[in-house]
This record gives C-alpha cells, sequence and structure tokens, in this order.
C-alpha cells in the first residue's frame, strides 16, 4: 500500500512544506536568485508540484508552467527521497527517478532541497505519515 | 580560423565563452601541445616541462571545472557551452583537452552521488584550485580488461570467471584495495586523485564492481612509467599499482547494486566528451588544408582552384558539419535527461572519432609531402586522432554495446514529461 493513502493529504502536506523551505530557508532565496524551478511528478496518488521563489503550485496550477528540472517518480520513491532514505544517482541509474532538465541544474538543485529532507519527518508526524 | 555556426541563436554568453576559449586554444595550447609532442613521455611530465605552467594557466581560468555544478565552484556550462568550448580546446590539442577534462572526473561523480561530506572534502576544494595542483583520473582500464569494461550488455559482464585486476575487500571500516591498473589510465602517473573502478564481488564477474575515491598520495599507491605512445603524446598516462591500500568505506561511493546503470551515465559524460573533442580535430585539420590548398601552387594555380581539391575540401566541411550537428544535438539530450539514452552518445562518439581520422588523413594526403613532416601540423592530428578511436571504449566494442542498447530500447517512446 503506498505511503500516501489520501492524495489531499499528499497536498497539504507538500504545499506546507514547500512554502517553508521558501519563505526561510535558503532554498527559497537560491531560487529566486538563479531564477531556478522544479516540478515533480508523482505516481500512486497521482500529484504534479511545481516550485519556484513564489512557493508552490499543485495539478492544473502547474499547467503552462515551464520548470527548470523536472522529477518523475512515485509518491513513495518520493517519500523516501524526502527521508534521506534514498539513493539519487542509484534511484536515476535504475530508473527510479527520471529527471529532465541541465544535468548542471540539477547537480545544483540537491543540496538546496536539503533543508526539506531536515523539516521533512516534523511534517510527517503532523499530517500521520508514517517515517518508518 | 573562424566558422559560421549553423546555430544563430547563440547568446552573447555563449560566443564570448567560445572565444575565450578559442584564444586559449590558439594562443596557450597550440604552442605548448607541440612543444610536449616532440618530448619523451618522461621529459613531458618533468618539473622543468611547459605542461605544468600551461595547466596553471588552465586551472587559473576554470577549464578544469566546465563539467561541475555552479553550487560547488564549478562553471556550471550549458550543454551548449560545454559543446561549443570542448570543440575550441580540441581544435588547439586533443590531449590536452582530454586532460583539462579527465582531472575533474572523480569530482564530477562525487557531484553526481551527492554525498555531502565527499563534496566538501574533495570536490570543493577541487573547485577552489586555480594552480592545477589536485588533478583527478579515471582509473577504470586494467591490463587484463580494456573493452570488457564497457559490454555491460554482455554475458561474460557478470560470469565469475571474469576476475578485475584491482580487488576491494572489507576489512572492518575501510575498504584494502589490490592490484593493478593498466598504462591506458589519462593523467595517471600525474594525478593527486582517482574514481577507481574496483571488484567488490568477485561472484558477480564485473557486475559486482564499485567505484570509490582515491588520494593517490596514499600508502601502498605506486606508478608506472609515462606512455610512449604513437599520438595525444602530449596527454600523459600510465599505470597505478595498489598494495594494500586502505581506505574508509564512505569513500567507495559506487556499489554492485548500481555500477552496471552507472557505467552507463560514465560512459554517456565520456563520450559525449570524446565526440566535441573529435569535432574540434576534424575542424583543426579541415583548416590546415584549406589554408595549404590557397597557397600550395601546382600547375601554375593554387590547388584550391583544382577540380578534385575542391571535392576533398567540401567532403572535409561536411564531416565537420554534420559531426557538430550530431555531437551538440546528442549533448543537448543526454546532458538534459537522466538516464541518458546512451546509444546516441556511443554514436557521436564512433562517428566523430572515425571522422577526425578521416580530416586528418585526408589533410595528409592534401598537403602531399609536407603533410608527412613534423612542420606541418596534420601529422600530429592523424596520430591524435588515430588514438582516439580506441580510447575511452575502441569503436568496435562501443557499437557493440550499442547495438545492445538498441536490441533493448529501439525504438524509444517520446519523453514522458
Amino acid at each position: 500500500m503506498p505511503v500516501f493513502t489520501d492524495r489531499n493529504v499528499a497536498i497539504e502536506l507538500f504545499g506546507d512544506l514547500w512554502s517553508k523551505m521558501v519563505d526561510e530557508t535558503e532554498f527559497g532565496k537560491k531560487v529566486r536568485e538563479e531564477n531556478l524551478s522544479v516540478q515533480f511528478i508523482c505516481s500512486d496518488p497521482d500529484v504534479t508540484m511545481y516550485v519556484d521563489g513564489d512557493g508552490p503550485l499543485f495539478d492544473d496550477e502547474t499547467q503552462g508552467k515551464n520548470p527548470t528540472v523536472v522529477m518523475k517518480m512515485s509518491s513513495d520513491t518520493a517519500h523516501l527521497y524526502w527521508l534521506k532514505k534514498l539513493n539519487v544517482p542509484k534511484a536515476l541509474a535504475l530508473r527510479q527517478i527520471k529527471a529532465k532538465g541541465p544535468v548542471g541544474k540539477i547537480l545544483q538543485l540537491m543540496p538546496l532541497l536539503r533543508p526539506g529532507q531536515a523539516l521533512y519527518p516534523e511534517y510527517c508526524r503532523k499530517y500521520g505519515i508514517p517515517t518508518e | 580560423m573562424d566558422y559560421f555556426d549553423l546555430n544563430t541563436n547563440l547568446t552573447d554568453e555563449d560566443i564570448a565563452l567560445r572565444d575565450a576559449a578559442r584564444q586559449f586554444a590558439e594562443k596557450e595550447m597550440r604552442p605548448v601541445a607541440r612543444q610536449l609532442d616532440l618530448l619523451s613521455a618522461d621529459a613531458a611530465v618533468a618539473e622543468d616541462s611547459p605542461l605544468w605552467p600551461f595547466l596553471k594557466k588552465a586551472y587559473s581560468l576554470g577549464y578544469h571545472k566546465i563539467l561541475l555544478p555552479e553550487y560547488y565552484g564549478g562553471l556550471g556550462s550549458s550543454a551548449l557551452q560545454t559543446s561549443l568550448i570542448f570543440e575550441e580546446l580540441a581544435w588547439g590539442s586533443f590531449g590536452l583537452a582530454l586532460l583539462t577534462t579527465v582531472v575533474c572526473f572523480p569530482f564530477y561523480l562525487i557531484c553526481i552521488t551527492n554525498e555531502e561530506h565527499l563534496i566538501e572534502q574533495f570536490v570543493v576544494p577541487f573547485c577552489e584550485c586555480t594552480d592545477g595542483s589536485i588533478r583527478g583520473c579515471w582509473g577504470i582500464t586494467e591490463p587484463g580488461h580494456g573493452s570488457d569494461h564497457v559490454n555491460m550488455g554482455e554475458a561474460f559482464f557478470s560470469s565469475p570467471k571474469l576476475k578485475g585486476d584491482v580487488r576491494a575487500k572489507l576489512d572492518g571500516d575501510e575498504y584494502v584495495i589490490n592490484g593493478q591498473k593498466s598504462a591506458w589510465v589519462s593523467g595517471g602517473t600525474i594525478a593527486t586523485h582517482t574514481m577507481l573502478h574496483v571488484q567488490l564481488d568477485p561472484s558477480k564477474g564485473f557486475a559486482g564492481n564499485g567505484i570509490c575515491i582515491l588520494p593517490l598520495d596514499l600508502p601502498g599507491v605506486s606508478r608506472g612509467k609515462p606512455l610512449e605512445k604513437i599520438g595525444q603524446r602530449d596527454l600523459n598516462q600510465g599505470e597505478i599499482f595498489f598494495d594494500d591500500v586502505r581506505i574508509p568505506k564512505e569513500w567507495m561511493f559506487v556499489d554492485p547494486d548500481f555500477y552496471v546503470p552507472m557505467i552507463d551515465m560514465i560512459l554517456n559524460a565520456a563520450n559525449l566528451s570524446m565526440a566535441n573533442w573529435s569535432v574540434g580535430l576534424s575542424r583543426a585539420a579541415f583548416d590546415e588544408a584549406f589554408t595549404y590548398a590557397q597557397e600550395r601552387i601546382q600547375g601554375l594555380s593554387p590547388i584550391i582552384d583544382h577540380f578534385t581539391t575542391k571535392q576533398r575540401l567540401f567532403t572535409m566541411f561536411t564531416r565537420v558539419e554534420a559531426a557538430r550537428a550530431y555531437v551538440r544535438a546528442a549533448m543537448e539530450l543526454n546532458l538534459n535527461i537522466s538516464p541518458p539514452h546512451v546509444e546516441y552518445s556511443i554514436a557521436a562518439k564512433t562517428l566523430g572519432t572515425d571522422w577526425a581520422f578521416e580530416n586528418a588523413n585526408e589533410a595528409i594526403q592534401l598537403l602531399g609531402g609536407n603533410g608527412l613532416t613534423r612542420e606541418y601540423l596534420p601529422e600530429k592530428l592523424f596520430r591524435d586522432a588515430r588514438a582516439a578511436m580506441i580510447e575511452d571504449g575502441n569503436n568496435e566494442m562501443l557499437r557493440q554495446h550499442g547495438g545492445h542498447v538498441l536490441k533493448e530500447n529501439y525504438p524509444r517512446g517520446p519523453l514522458d514529461f
């Protein structure tokens, strides 16, 4: 069974997380400075998230956006990523994650997402998502 | 010589980067490469070699970190910019272009793994280095295994009969490494760090391999003599030996679980680099032939007015243009998706190096007797191009692997993003 059984919980959790990252961590500052944007296309449940310096957008709100980097993966894989339990290059190599966008930008984005990984377990607890 | 770029949408920044690389290639690389080419392999890396001031200059301009992300201090160039720069550098010298890039390979792969402690320990100092004192190399090729390493699709690759020449065993919190890499390791006798391929689980053949970062000043590391060879004599190559070398287990950052797909990703970057450098060499050969044909008088007229010379020059021009267009397209695709469609990178490398060789060969033929002498560049280009058809996977073995990838994936569907 997928970790997120209710896609609305995923949207709420990630909405909170991205907003915090954009407003209160280095992530927001950097994506604004460098005009970066990232889109996560998650499956099972299907949730599309787009984030830039203005904050997160979901599903239909992401239409027409042209993200710098697109990452496609299952919601479970995304969950493991945010818990720092996923080896990203391994997941890319094994096609558990597919990425589109300049490799240099993807490499640049990785360290910027780390503050979100530090915050994620707290948000999981808040929304009742298992972390083990 | 300048050329008209089929891409008429280059930005001011693209053009500035290309022009700076061109100037560096012409003023710095060409003269140093010619000097190094005439030296013995030992003298080419001796203390008083022109290699060292060259490397210092290249590092001070940041050419050693073209592939690395800006966040860690790299140049963060786009795929197109990397193509533009690589072509210019290889126009100056294929061997030196390769050397200034391979020095980043261990650090590039660490960036891909996103291991924070390794990035701080190894990548950041490399990016900050401006004097050429931190130099990586790619320790993959072995005395008993050259092309074996790039034939991941064949059954033998995972056979327990395939014994690696370098093996690592876990001993507590450390790996103990023993064995030898072959004389074809680029920068092998002068590197300070290697991205080392080792056999971890012999029961899986090379599918049981891993990759580690290994500083080459550790106890138990020794080097062979710099290799004497036909071409790319400006590129140092040589053996590295490992005798009970110990590293922390955290430095083994690719394990057998994803070694095979990771090799495809590494091969992708290496083949695209080779392909771009081949375009530079191809263009250098064309430039030499074109200039000579305008000046050389035979039959009372410049040979460029001769019927067959026009045909031959046009064929050379076509190879440069077609290779550049294809190589850039493959680069644009495979530096923008992950995992890459590696068959396009293999096609770029094999086609690019074959055509570079044909152009260098034609340049010699067009220069006649002069083409055979060291006074003119084409004989060096010819020797350099010959080596490129073998290094980073010889072209036949790469085609074999490319054919395997086609068998598994052709026709690929559209990118599903």
